[in-house]
C-alpha cells in the first residue's frame, strides 16, 4: 500500500521509493530507503502534509509525495503507546 | 616577520549540524559575507591566525547530500572539486550520526583531505550516547575531533588537526567505500574506460563512475563530450540491467542503500545509545504545537507575539532615542550662526537621519524574534502547519520562511527563496515578498498610526496593514501561479529539527549584525538621500520671495501693535515664506507635477515628494516628511514630527491610512528591485511588476481613503 494511505499511529516498512528523480533522491538522502521502518506521527492541522518518524528523525512531506512510497504495514507493537502517551490522548480531541 | 603560512579550510555538513555556529566561534569577527560566483547563495568566509598559520575558513551551505539537484549542493560540490581546499572539515551532529554520516561517506568517495568535527558533543554526553571515536576513525580513515561550538569545546584540538593535516603530519587514509558486487564491477569497468580518455586523466575516475551510476546529470554532461561516452553508456545500460536482475532495484537506489549499510555497520560497531524513551521533550512540544486543533492557533499566536515584541517592547526605547535626537537638535541649533549651515544640520541631517535611527530598537527586536524562531526549530514547524494554505495559493510551505523573513527585509528574503527548487515557485514567492511589510516601512506606520490613532488602536491599525499586505501578496501569488507561472508545484519534503534553545551569544551576534547593517545604511545611503532631498527642497532660491518677506517684516515693525503681537506676526510671515520657498524649489515642482495623480488618494505635493524619495529606501519617506514638514514651522524642534503632522492641514486620519496603505504596496526600494533583477535574471519582469504594484497601491489607497472619509 502507499504511505499516503496509512493512518496516524500506523507502523510500516518501506518496500520501494518511487516519485520523480529529485524527490526520490531527497527522500533517499533523508534515509528513507527499502527496509526503513517508520511510524506515521501525524497529519498537519489541515490534513496535509504528513509527518513520519524513523531512526530518530522527523520528516514531513505532502500526501502527493507520500503516494510515491510503497510500504508494508507492520503490526502495532504490544506495548505501543500512541506517540506521547497520555498527553497525546488528551490533546487528540477528535480521535476521542 | 616571516610571511605567515596560509591554508584554506572548507566547512561542510548537514543543515542544523552547527556548522555556522562553529564558523562563528572559530573566526570571531574576522568575517566577510559575499556570494558564490554566479549564484547568490551567501558565502561566508573568515580567518583565524593560529600558531603562525593564517587559516581561511569557508562556510559552505548546509547539505544532506552531494547530488546536483539543489544550488546549495552544486555550490558545495564545485567548491570542493574546483577550489581544492587544503582541508575539508565535515561537521556532524553527534546526536544524529546515522544521517550525518551519509554525507561523510560521500565526502570519503571524493578522496579529499577530510577531518570530521563531531559536533554537539555536549548534547551527545547529556543523552548518554557513547561513541567509540578510535574505532570510527579506523572505519572512516580520517581523524575525528569532538567539538561543541555552543560550549567552545575542542576548538584548539580541531585547529591543531587542521594544521597537522595541511602540513602532512597527519595522513588522511582515504578509505574506499565498498559497494555491492554489481556496482563494484560496473564502477571498475567504467573508471577503466574513463582512464583511457586523455583529457580526463587528472580526474577522479572512480568517483565519476559512481556518479554516473547514480545518474548524476552534471557528470553525465561532462563525460558526454568525449568519444569514450559511447562505451561508457553501454556499460551503464548493462549495469542497470544487472542491478535489476540481481538486486531488483536501480543502481542509484542500490548505491544509497550501500552507503547506509556502511553507515549502519559503523554505527553498530562504534555507537552505544540508550534505548530512547518513547517521547522526548521535542515530541511533547510537537504534540501541542502541531496538534490538529491547536496547531493553527499556536502558529498565529507565535506570529502575533513577534509583533508584540517588536512594537510594544520597542516603543519606549524608540521614544528614548527620539528624545535624544530632539535634544541634540535643540542644543545644536543656537550654536550655529550661519542660517544655511543650521538648516543643513538641523533640518537636514539630524531630522532626516534621526528619524530613521530611532527605529533601530524595533528592527533589532524583529530580527531577534525571527532568528529565535529559526534557531529554535519552530520555523520548520510553521512551514508544516501552514503548507496547505500556501499550497492553495500556489506557494510552498517553504515559501513561508522567506515570506516571514520579508517582514524584516526583502533582500535577505528574496535570497532565501533559493531553498525553493522549482523556478515558478521561486518567482511567485519573490513577487510576494515585497508585500510582506519590511522593517523599513515600519517607521512610516509607527509615525502615522502613532500620530492619528490613540495608542490602544495604533497596534491594531498596524496589524491591519500587515494583514492587508499578506492578503495582497497571496492574491498576487495565486494570480501568477494560475496564469503565467502555471506549472507543477515543487515537492515538499522537509525535516523537522529537534527543538533547541538558541544560545544567547548567537542571538546577540545576529542582532548586532543587523543593527550595524541598519546603522550603516542610515549613515551612508540614507544620509546621501537626505542631503539630496534637503538640497532639492531648498534650491533654487527665489529672490522675489526674499524681497517680499523683507517688505512684510518692515511693515510689521512699523505698525503700532504690541511687541507680543508683533513677534507672533513675524513668526507667521516667516513660516509662510519658507513654505513658499519649498513650493518654489525643485522638490516642490516635482511634487506639484505629480499632485494631480495623487490628489484622489488624499496626498498633497509634499507627500508626493516623500513618496518619490521613498523609492531610495522606505525609511526615507519618514525622513523626507520630517525635512519638508518641519521647514516653515517654528515648533519643529520642540514637538517632534508627530505633533507637526497632527496639526498640519494637509494631513488627516484618512490621509494617514491611505498613505500607510500606499507605502505598504507601492514600488519596493531600489536595492530590492536590484536583487529581484539578479534573482530573476532580466529587467522586464521587474518593470512589469513595478507597474503592477503601482496600480495595486493606487487602487487600494483610493478605496481606503474614500471609506475613511465616509466613516469620519
Amino acid at each position: 500500500m502507499k504511505l499516503s494511505e496509512l493512518k496516524e499511529g500506523d507502523r510500516a516498512e518501506v518496500t520501494s521509493v518511487g516519485a520523480e528523480a529529485p524527490v526520490r533522491r531527497r527522500l533517499m538522502d533523508m534515509g528513507l530507503i527499502r527496509g526503513t521502518e517508520l511510524e506515521v506521527l501525524r497529519f498537519a492541522p489541515l490534513g496535509d502534509p504528513i509527518e513520519i518518524g524513523y531512526k530518530g528523525l522527523l520528516l514531513t512531506m505532502r500526501l502527493k509525495e507520500a503516494e510515491g512510497i510503497t510500504v508494508k504495514k507492520l503490526p502495532v507493537l504490544e506495548n505501543q503507546e500512541p506517540a506521547g502517551g497520555t498527553l497525546s490522548r488528551i490533546l487528540n480531541f477528535r480521535r476521542g | 616577520m616571516a610571511a605567515m603560512k596560509e591554508i584554506r579550510v572548507a566547512l561542510t555538513g548537514n543543515p542544523n549540524a552547527g556548522k555556522s555556529s562553529l564558523f562563528n566561534v572559530l573566526t570571531g569577527s574576522h568575517q566577510r559575507v559575499g556570494n558564490f560566483p554566479g549564484v547568490t547563495i551567501e558565502k561566508h568566509e573568515g580567518y583565524i591566525d593560529y600558531k603562525d598559520v593564517r587559516i581561511t575558513v569557508v562556510d559552505l551551505p548546509g547539505t544532506y547530500s552531494l547530488t546536483p539537484y539543489s544550488p546549495e549542493e552544486i555550490v558545495t560540490r564545485r567548491y570542493i572539486i574546483d577550489e581544492k581546499p587544503d582541508v575539508v572539515v565535515n561537521v556532524i551532529d553527534g546526536t544524529n550520526l546515522e544521517r550525518n554520516l551519509l554525507l561523510t561517506a560521500q565526502l570519503m568517495e571524493m578522496e579529499v583531505e577530510l577531518l570530521v568535527a563531531l559536533n554537539m558533543i555536549d548534547e551527545v554526553e547529556d543523552k548518554g550516547i557513547s561513541i567509540d571515536t578510535d574505532q570510527l576513525e579506523k572505519l572512516l580513515g580520517c581523524h575525528i575531533v569532538p567539538t561543541s561550538a555552543r560550549r567552545k569545546q575542542g576548538l584548539d584540538d580541531l585547529l591543531d588537526h587542521i594544521v597537522s593535516i595541511s602540513d602532512g603530519h597527519i595522513e588522511v587514509r582515504k578509505n574506499k567505500m565498498t559497494f555491492s558486487p554489481v556496482i563494484e564491477a560496473a564502477a571498475g569497468k567504467i573508471s577503466e574506460l574513463l582512464g583511457r580518455e586523455r583529457e580526463l586523466e587528472s580526474a577522479n575516475h572512480r568517483w565519476m563512475a559512481i556518479k554516473l551510476l547514480e545518474s548524476d546529470r552534471e557528470v553525465y554532461s561532462r563525460v558526454k563530450q568525449y568519444p569514450v561516452w559511447v562505451k561508457v553508456e553501454l556499460a551503464l545500460q548493462e549495469a542497470i540491467m544487472e542491478c535489476q536482475r540481481l538486486n531488483s532495484t536501480d543502481p542509484e537506489a542500490l548505491i544509497t542503500e550501500d552507503r547506509y549499510a556502511f553507515v549502519r555497520g559503523a554505527m553498530q560497531e562504534c555507537v552505544r545509545q540508550p534505548r530512547a524513551s518513547r517521547a522526548s521533550v521535542s515530541d511533547y512540544i510537537d504534540m501541542v504545537v502541531l496538534n490538529r486543533v491547536l496547531g493553527l492557533p499556536v502558529f498565529f499566536v507565535v506570529v502575533w507575539a513577534i509583533f508584540q515584541l517588536t512594537f510594544t517592547l520597542g516603543a519606549p526605547l524608540m521614544e528614548g532615542l527620539a528624545f535624544l535626537f530632539s535634544l541634540l537638535a535643540r542644543s545644536l541649533g543656537p550654536m550655529l550662526p550661519n542660517a544655511l549651515l543650521r538648516s543643513i544640520l538641523v533640518d537636514g541631517v539630524i531630522a532626516g537621519v534621526g528619524s530613521v535611527v530611532v527605529y533601530l530598537p524595533n528592527i533589532v527586536l524583529l530580527f531577534i524574534g525571527l532568528s529565535f524562531l529559526e534557531a529554535s526549530g519552530y520555523m520548520a514547524r510553521a512551514a508544516f502547519v501552514i503548507d496547505k494554505v500556501m499550497h492553495r495559493f500556489g506557494l510552498h510551505g517553504k515559501s513561508f520562511i522567506p515570506m516571514v523573513t520579508g517582514f524584516g527585509c526583502s533582500i535577505p528574503a528574496i535570497m532565501a527563496t533559493r531553498t525553493l527548487k522549482s523556478r515558478s515557485d521561486r518567482l511567485a514567492t519573490i513577487m510576494t515578498i515585497p508585500f510582506m511589510s519590511c522593517g523599513a516601512k515600519l517607521p512610516v506606520y509607527v509615525l502615522l498610526a502613532g500620530a492619528f490613532f490613540p495608542p490602544a488602536m495604533a497596534a491594531n491599525v498596524m496589524f491591519g496593514i500587515y494583514f492587508l499586505g499578506i492578503v495582497v501578496g497571496l492574491w498576487t501569488a495565486w494570480m501568477l501561479k494560475s496564469t503565467v507561472l502555471k506549472s507543477d508545484s515543487e515537492p515538499f519534503v522537509m525535516e523537522l529539527p529537534p527543538y533547541r534553545w538558541p544560545t544567547f551569544a548567537s542571538v546577540v551576534f545576529q542582532a548586532r549584525m543587523k543593527a550595524l547593517m541598519y546603522l550603516k545604511k542610515a549613515g551612508t545611503l540614507i544620509l546621501l538621500a537626505v542631503m539630496a532631498i534637503w538640497a532639492a527642497s531648498n534650491f533654487p532660491h527665489s529672490r522675489d520671495l526674499d524681497a517680499r518677506l523683507e517688505r512684510e517684516k518692515m511693515r510689521i515693525e512699523a505698525s503700532a501693535d504690541s511687541p507680543a503681537l508683533k513677534s507672533a506676526e513675524l513668526l507667521r510671515v516667516n513660516s509662510k515664506a519658507q513654505a513658499d520657498q519649498l513650493e518654489y524649489s525643485v522638490a516642490g515642482r516635482i511634487g506639484k507635477i505629480i499632485e494631480p495623480l495623487i490628489r484622489p488618494i488624499g496626498f498633497d505635493w509634499r507627500i508626493g515628494i516623500s513618496l518619490v524619495t521613498g523609492v531610495v529606501s522606505k525609511e526615507v519617506v519618514v525622513s523626507t516628511l520630517g525635512t519638508i514638514f518641519s521647514i516653515g514651522r517654528s515648533d519643529s524642534a520642540a514637538g517632534g514630527l508627530t505633533s507637526i503632522l497632527r496639526s498640519d492641514p494637509g494631513f488627516s486620519m484618512a490621509t494617514a491610512l491611505s498613505l500607510m496603505v500606499f507605502v505598504l504596496l507601492y514600488i519596493p526600494c531600489i536595492a530590492t528591485l536590484g536583487v529581484m533583477k539578479k534573482e530573476i535574471g532580466s529587467w522586464r519582469p521587474v518593470l512589469l511588476y513595478t507597474g503592477y504594484v503601482l496600480a495595486i497601491a493606487w487602487s487600494a489607497s483610493f478605496i481606503t481613503y474614500r471609506i475613511a472619509l465616509l466613516i469620519r
